[in-house]
């Protein structure tokens, strides 16, 4: 790393910004393959009590307990310059761990949903999540070795996305392929629709 | 038994006397967090203390310290709360991407995921 930047002398306080983008999707769909092609990738995890969120079930009766469990995070880092970088979450696959969601999207540019073809309803929740918070996503259609290439007009409409929300074929092993779509979500969360509908199907 | 390694969650525990949560204002996984400059630094600060007042002269986001410390984030807030509280760090609050980045901050970011 490069720390010849910052000379000693230079007192002033240097504004830093690190822009939180998130990548969601179901179970198994790529995310974390996803943030270790890009990044530097970070272990980060986080010990929350369940009891405090509401868990249905308690096996626990009569013992003051607190269930504690340990949320790991896909958490990556791409440094754009000294005090500017790019943050990549990888949201939380289970269930379970949906109030982690609310936390990650505070304050995020945007989201990567990454979508399946072969099990597109994984990625509905994720799509309605961040459809009900007005924050800014693309969909990126992870093509598996042996699936099948699907349209990504099929996929908008199976997915029931309005028009200008970018829907973008990707690998997630592919690096030039998962800056494609990072390039397009950052396009897209500053610029609107107008800004990327010209270069995509 | 004494001499037992009495495990990761006495360890964390005793780093927060058992909080779960931090002092003051909630802060952001991505805040940033800065080092108060010249601030005062008592002898009897626990390592983890120390580390992130090494770590945070330059300015460090949350989730990173919490990284760097190779500690759960939970645990990392409350000792970033405690030395917020005691004046040795500070703890920007991020306004949303969407109102930060201006004109430059974009073409730079566009430019760096080019060049990646």
């Amino acid at each position: 790393m490069d720390y010849a930047a910052s000379e000693p002398g230079t007192t002033a306080v240097a504004p830093a910004l690190a822009i939180k983008i998130l990548i969601a999707g179901g179970f198994g769909v790529g995310k974390t393959t996803m943030v270790g092609t890009i990044s530097e990738i970070r272990p980060l995890h986080t010990e929350e009590l369940l009891s405090e969120r509401g868990v249905g079930v308690d096996d626990t009766s009569g013992v003051e307990a607190k269930i504690t469990t340990t949320v790991a995070l896909d958490f990556g880092r791409i440094t754009i310059r000294e005090g500017l970088w790019l943050y990549l979450f990888g949201t939380p696959g289970q269930d379970r761990f949906w109030f982690m969601w609310d936390e990650l999207a505070l304050g995020a540019l945007g989201a990567v949903v990454l979508a399946d073809t072969r099990r597109l309803q994984d990625c509905f929740p994720a799509v309605d999540y961040f459809e009900q918070r007005g924050i800014p996503f693309v969909v990126g259609v992870n093509c598996f070795d042996g699936a099948r290439r699907y349209d990504p007009a099929k996929v908008r409409r199976a997915l029931g996305l309005v028009g200008t929300i970018p829907v973008v074929l990707c690998d997630v092993r592919e690096r030039a392929s998962v800056k494609e779509v990072l390039t397009t979500l950052v396009r897209y969360a500053v610029e609107g629709g107008q800004a990327v509908s010209s270069h995509l199907a | 038994m004494t001499g037992e390694d009495p495990g990761p969650l006495i360890r964390l525990f005793g780093l927060t006397g058992g909080r779960a949560r931090p002092q003051g204002e909630a802060f952001d996984l991505v805040a940033i967090v800065r080092t108060v400059g010249g601030s005062y630094e008592p002898a009897d600060l626990i390592p983890e203390h120390r580390a992130v007042l090494s770590l945070c002269r330059r300015p460090t986001p949350v989730a990173d310290v919490a990284a760097h410390l190779a500690l759960p984030l939970n645990i990392t807030r409350v000792i970033l709360g405690d030395l917020r509280r005691e004046g040795f760090i500070t703890i920007e609050r991020p306004r949303p991407a969407t109102q930060t980045i201006d004109e430059r901050i974009y073409r730079e970011v566009l430019h760096g995921l080019r060049s990646l």
